[in-house]
């Protein structure tokens, strides 16, 4: 039987490890509140430049915009892996790192220099290595301060490597966000841009005025929403990060209640153990002095 | 007429203004009511809001413009 003394400092161990992960639930579900206010005002920017970008012609031949729209001929690829900067969330890096491996080996082969990795986060960078992978470039510590500016400044790295033909296609790998408990990997092409399906004619563009000229308002509009499109994948990466977080902040709380719960029992059973022992001892001693 | 500056990350400004100022690419230029729908680019310089209260500026490094209907949007 376990000793007493043993198993109360185990519950007291247990349980404040328990206030921590509580803790940090909470401030998860802070930090995900915020995040998902970010992706709702990036959104609707999103969705006022998707709606002008409509407005104008889609005729972009010989126009610099076409370099966007252009595989490169290069044999190289670039991948932009966002991952964490911090852990205690669950399969969050893991999952998406195995997705991008699995990736990889369908559609590139196991020639590891066929490609580069752009790691944003900490947790894909230290996961890097033990692919031996090539890495252009690390930004760790990237979320702790996520803001437009720094995303703006490393996608106009990539776009600018794109362009020089440095790389023949740009993937993102991200996680989706769904909601709190859902999040899915994501490996979609940034560039070159895919054809745009047939837009569906709209003569509103008709009485526009355009100002300088249409082309040069495409070449503004292009990059701008290619750079929405990448921020918007650090922010849905950020929301899900928060999820899962909390998700594995919550699943821990339960486990340690369990635990708790396993160890009262085992405690009161000790302690009842004690108390039997105890009374026949007494019963033992005062029969013994009786029959003496 | 109504207005709106977006940002990627918060709404500078939403609301009724009776003038606006815009630094486009090839000039400053006024918006007012009525003003003909028009898609500019803009470039490093202040955006004027006049409204009933009083003025409000911000600075912008880049963006573009739409105006249509008496909506303007501006996105930096």
């Amino acid at each position: 039987m376990a000793n007493l003394k043993e198993v109360r400092t185990r519950m007291v161990s247990v349980k404040s490890t328990q206030q921590i992960t509580k803790a940090m639930k909470m401030v998860s579900a802070a930090k995900l509140r915020r995040a998902q206010d970010k992706i709702i005002k990036m959104r609707s920017y999103a969705q006022k430049l998707h709606e002008m970008m409509s407005g104008l012609s889609q005729n972009i031949d010989g126009s610099p915009v076409a370099t966007y729209f252009e595989s490169k001929n290069s044999n190289k690829v670039l991948f932009v892996l966002v991952s964490s900067d911090r852990g205690l969330c669950g399969a969050f890096n893991s999952s998406l790192i195995k997705s991008m491996n699995y990736f990889i080996t369908k559609e590139i082969g196991d020639n590891k220099g066929a490609f580069d990795i752009l790691n944003i986060g900490k947790k894909g960078h230290d996961g890097m290595s033990k692919f031996k992978y090539n890495v252009a470039d690390s930004n760790d510590g990237f979320f702790n301060n996520l803001n437009w500016a720094d995303g703006e400044r490393i996608c106009q790295n990539v776009l600018n490597q794109f362009n020089e033909g440095k790389y023949a296609k740009v993937y993102l790998v991200y996680n989706e966000f769904k909601n709190a408990a859902t999040y899915f990997n994501r490996i979609s092409q940034l560039l070159p841009i895919a054809a745009r399906e047939e837009a569906e004619e709209s003569d509103s563009n008709a009485n526009y005025i355009f100002e300088p000229s249409q082309g040069e308002i495409l070449e503004d509009l292009v990059p701008r929403s290619l750079k929405t499109t990448f921020y918007s994948a650090l922010l849905d990466s950020n929301a899900s990060e928060h999820g899962a977080r909390m998700t594995a902040m919550d699943n821990a709380t339960e486990n340690a209640q369990e635990l708790l719960r396993s160890l009262s029992i085992e405690y009161n059973k000790a302690r009842q153990a004690a108390i039997t022992n105890e009374i026949l001892e007494i019963v033992g001693g005062a029969e013994a002095l009786e029959n003496g | 007429m109504q207005i709106e500056i977006l940002t990627p990350e918060e709404t500078l400004f939403a609301g009724e203004v009776t003038s606006l100022k815009l630094p486009g690419a090839k000039g400053e230029f006024q918006v007012l009511n009525n003003h003909a729908p028009i898609i500019s680019t803009l470039t490093k310089g202040t955006v004027v809001c006049t409204t009933k209260e009083g003025e409000k500026r911000f600075e912008i490094t880049s963006g573009v413009a739409e105006v249509m209907n008496n909506k303007v949007i501006v996105l930096v």
